[in-house]
């Protein structure tokens, strides 16, 4: 059996895990690029190009703010999350949370059939 | 500050255009840039800012990323953009005849202004009358589209829709007989006109007596008019010929424009003094309205296909994109 091509579908279900993703990653303050090195050091991609114009969602829903740094040596832009930001997080992550344990059972009761 | 880089966002820049936060965008872009470029290969320099470049990606990809996505019509209301555009047009065609049938200006003021249109204006007008049908329709879906209200829009159950209407689907084998069939019957037709044409100067008679014949209309208006036919019959033959080898919808279209522009020929032509027979004066205006009618019934047949085609052309060229 050949290996599925999951590529379209990984990418529409990306679209909701990043918003979790960057939600709980904004804790601590960061800006774009060490997000995207923080990413990739935990085994998962994010393409550069989606990730900014997601961050400019986020904060135009409120829940996250953005200030620029312009200490260093060049402009940092740094994000970091509102209130609103973390009980929208708490609620995804609740959704997450159900949608796993779901589909936890289903591979368990499959598992039972054959 | 790096030239490369420069161009690039003021690439994205360009797609970004109507967007206030348009600034901030690109600066977020530049820090990005030039901050991995920094981190992975320690400088800043160009051959490095391409490698970041090329990694971030095309800048109309970039830009598409920021746009809302909210599609200019909604794909609910895409099958009501030919639909209502076909209703209009239709009405817009038969408005078109009537202008021309009964030399009159219709106006529905501020919706429509139809002025007296001669035969050939009318054939010219019909093509922008459907850009025209085709752009309000566009429009008004577009306002709908972007309100983001539900609405329902009305179509008949029963109705047929222009874009549903296909070919119908034949073996290989069997539509090509049938039109090198047409093909072979079409040149046999032309030839004996070509024949008629160079042995008595027209192709028109009232009797079928070819050792003395006797001409329907007057040598200088049966010349003309037999030449137009001709034409005519060549351009069909021609066609089917075509036909033979491809499917193209671009041959059925092409052959639509010259059957209309030899049709507006044929109307153009003066109807003083053209039989050459003896004709009541009292029957000779309902002759001519006659003519005129069937050729201009012929020639809304002639563009109703014709935007068939196109639209089946468009519709080719829209699946391929997606």
């Amino acid at each position: 059996m050949t290996d599925p091509d999951i590529g379209s579908m990984e990418t529409e279900m990306n679209r909701g895990f990043l918003q979790i993703l960057v939600l709980a990653l904004l804790e601590k303050d960061m800006y774009g690029y060490s997000m995207v090195k923080h990413i990739e050091g935990l085994g998962y991609k994010v393409e550069e190009n989606t990730l900014y114009p997601l961050l400019r969602r986020l904060e135009k829903n409120g829940w996250i703010t953005s200030k620029w740094d312009l200490g260093e040596d060049r402009p940092r832009k740094f994000y970091a999350i509102t209130a609103d930001g973390r009980a929208m997080k708490a609620g995804l992550l609740e959704v997450w949370h159900n949608q796993n344990r779901i589909l936890t059972e289903i591979t368990k009761e499959n598992l039972h059939v054959q | 500050m790096s030239n490369k880089l420069e161009i690039y966002l003021e690439e994205i820049s360009h797609f970004l255009s109507g967007r206030v936060e348009r600034e901030e965008i690109l600066s977020e872009i530049r820090s990005h840039v030039l901050e991995k470029a920094a981190a992975e290969h320690g400088e800043t320099g160009d051959a490095a800012l391409d490698k970041v470049i090329a990694a971030y990606g095309q800048p109309r990809q970039v830009a598409e990323k920021y746009l809302d996505g909210r599609p200019i019509i909604a794909p609910a209301y895409r099958r009501y953009l030919f639909r209502y555009t076909t209703l209009l047009f239709a009405f817009h065609g038969l408005l078109t005849v009537f202008a021309v049938v009964f030399k009159k200006d219709f106006i529905f003021f501020p919706f429509l202004f139809m002025p007296r249109l001669g035969v050939i204006e009318a054939l010219m007008y019909l093509p922008t009358a459907f850009l025209a049908d085709l752009g309000v329709v566009t429009l008004v879906l577009y306002f709908i589209t972007q309100s983001g209200k539900e609405v329902r829009l009305p179509w008949p159950k029963l109705a047929v829709d222009l874009d549903e209407v296909k070919p119908p689907k034949k073996g290989f084998f069997v539509s090509r007989i049938g039109t090198a069939v047409g093909a072979v019957v079409m040149l046999a037709i032309t030839d004996f006109a070509l024949y008629l044409f160079s042995r008595y100067h027209t192709i028109f008679f009232v009797n079928l007596d070819f050792a003395n014949p006797r001409p329907l209309f007057t040598a200088a208006a049966g010349r003309r008019l037999s030449m137009i036919v001709i034409a005519m019959f060549a351009a069909s033959t021609m066609t089917l010929l075509v036909k033979l080898f491809t499917r193209s919808r671009w041959v059925d279209t092409i052959s639509n424009v010259v059957s209309l522009a030899l049709i507006g020929l044929l109307l153009r032509q003066p109807f003083d003094n053209l039989f050459a027979v003896d004709i009541s004066e009292r029957l000779l205006p309902k002759i001519k309205f006659g003519l005129r009618f069937m050729l201009l019934f012929i020639a809304v047949i002639v563009t109703v296909d014709l935007i068939q085609n196109l639209v089946s052309i468009g519709r080719k060229k829209l699946a391929k994109s997606v």
